[in-house]
């Protein structure tokens, strides 16, 4: 029988794929299957288990970090504190102080 | 089932001696699907063991009984589709190393060497082999499952997650696609001599 002349492709592909699985019985596994999948296994954990350590360590020092960060820039230090106990027209009068002079001087002289 | 389903909720909680007993149980039929997928014998046991490692480490999201096959299935056809795209791209790259007639005497050095049975079971490997390398990795898969493993359309519902009107269309697809292959490789003298043997 000439599959290719009997017009019916869809049988014979069946047939085909039936002679196919015929052809390709399971397989017995061999002797190191378990063993070898064992392995892997642990190997794997062994990563996932370092991943995890590793991982945890970064978000420890990530934290750490972050807190001595925020210290720094919040705890108040001398002059170069962010927060100042002076008034506002205390504080513009301190940063206009070489100024001034220079504006009243002339005027002082004409008189 | 082959095994209880107690036996893998001890497999669940990490009990070893419980997990070693579904792989023994379902190994054997895990390695023959997977080498009806693949076509290469001596990768079988390397995906196979893949697809229990994908197993055991994710066990824990199993929560009925019922699930367990065709979910197991799922990982064998995840596993085996990993491996045909890579097979692809490595294909692709050795066979542009080798000239035709190299590939040509390998061939015939391995044919020589086997009996009459065993050179026309390899015949049909090969036809179908070829036939199914001429479609995508997704169509070999599911016309494998289907039409080799001889599972139905509920079966495949459970395993591919859509229905079965969207089964028998992707099937009728790919029987298409295959069937265009078949025809091109069906004018060689060999493959015509194996469906006539098999007729």
């Amino acid at each position: 029988m000439n599959w290719k002349n009997d017009g019916d492709d869809n049988a014979a592909l069946e047939r085909l794929f039936r002679a196919y699985r015929d052809a390709c019985p399971d397989p017995h596994p061999s002797a190191n299957f378990m063993p070898e999948l064992w392995r892997r296994i642990e190997e794997r954990q062994r990563s996932v288990f370092f991943l995890g350590r590793w991982a945890r360590a970064f978000v420890t020092a990530a934290a750490v970090l972050t807190l001595a960060m925020a210290a720094y820039l919040y705890i108040p230090r001398g002059r170069t504190s962010m927060f100042s106990a002076e008034s506002y027209v205390e504080a513009l009068a301190a940063g206009h102080a070489q100024d001034s002079p220079d504006l009243v001087e002339p005027a002082m002289d004409e008189l | 089932m082959l095994v209880d389903f107690e036996v893998i909720k001890r497999a669940q909680t990490g009990d070893g001696a419980a997990f070693n007993e579904v792989v023994l149980a379902y190994r054997k039929r895990t390695l023959g699907t997977i080498a009806r997928l693949i076509s290469r014998p001596e990768d079988v046991e390397d995906v196979g063991q893949e697809v229990f490692l994908r197993l055991y480490f994710s066990l824990d999201q199993l929560r009925t009984a019922e699930v367990f096959e065709p979910w197991l299935y799922r990982l064998t056809v995840n596993a085996a589709y990993d491996y045909l795209r890579k097979q692809r791209r490595r294909m692709e790259s050795r066979m542009s190393d080798l000239s035709e007639q190299q590939v040509m005497l390998a061939d015939a050095s391995a044919g020589g060497k086997a009996d009459h049975e065993s050179r026309q079971r390899k015949q049909v490997t090969e036809t179908v082999d070829a036939m199914l390398s001429a479609v995508s990795e997704a169509d070999r898969i599911l016309l494998t499952l289907k039409e080799v493993e001889g599972l139905s359309l509920k079966e495949l519902e459970k395993i591919y997650r859509v229905n079965e009107n969207a089964l028998k269309v992707r099937l009728f697809r790919a029987r298409q696609r295959v069937l265009k292959a078949f025809g091109e490789t069906g004018n060689e003298p060999g493959v015509k001599g194996t469906a006539n043997a098999e007729a």
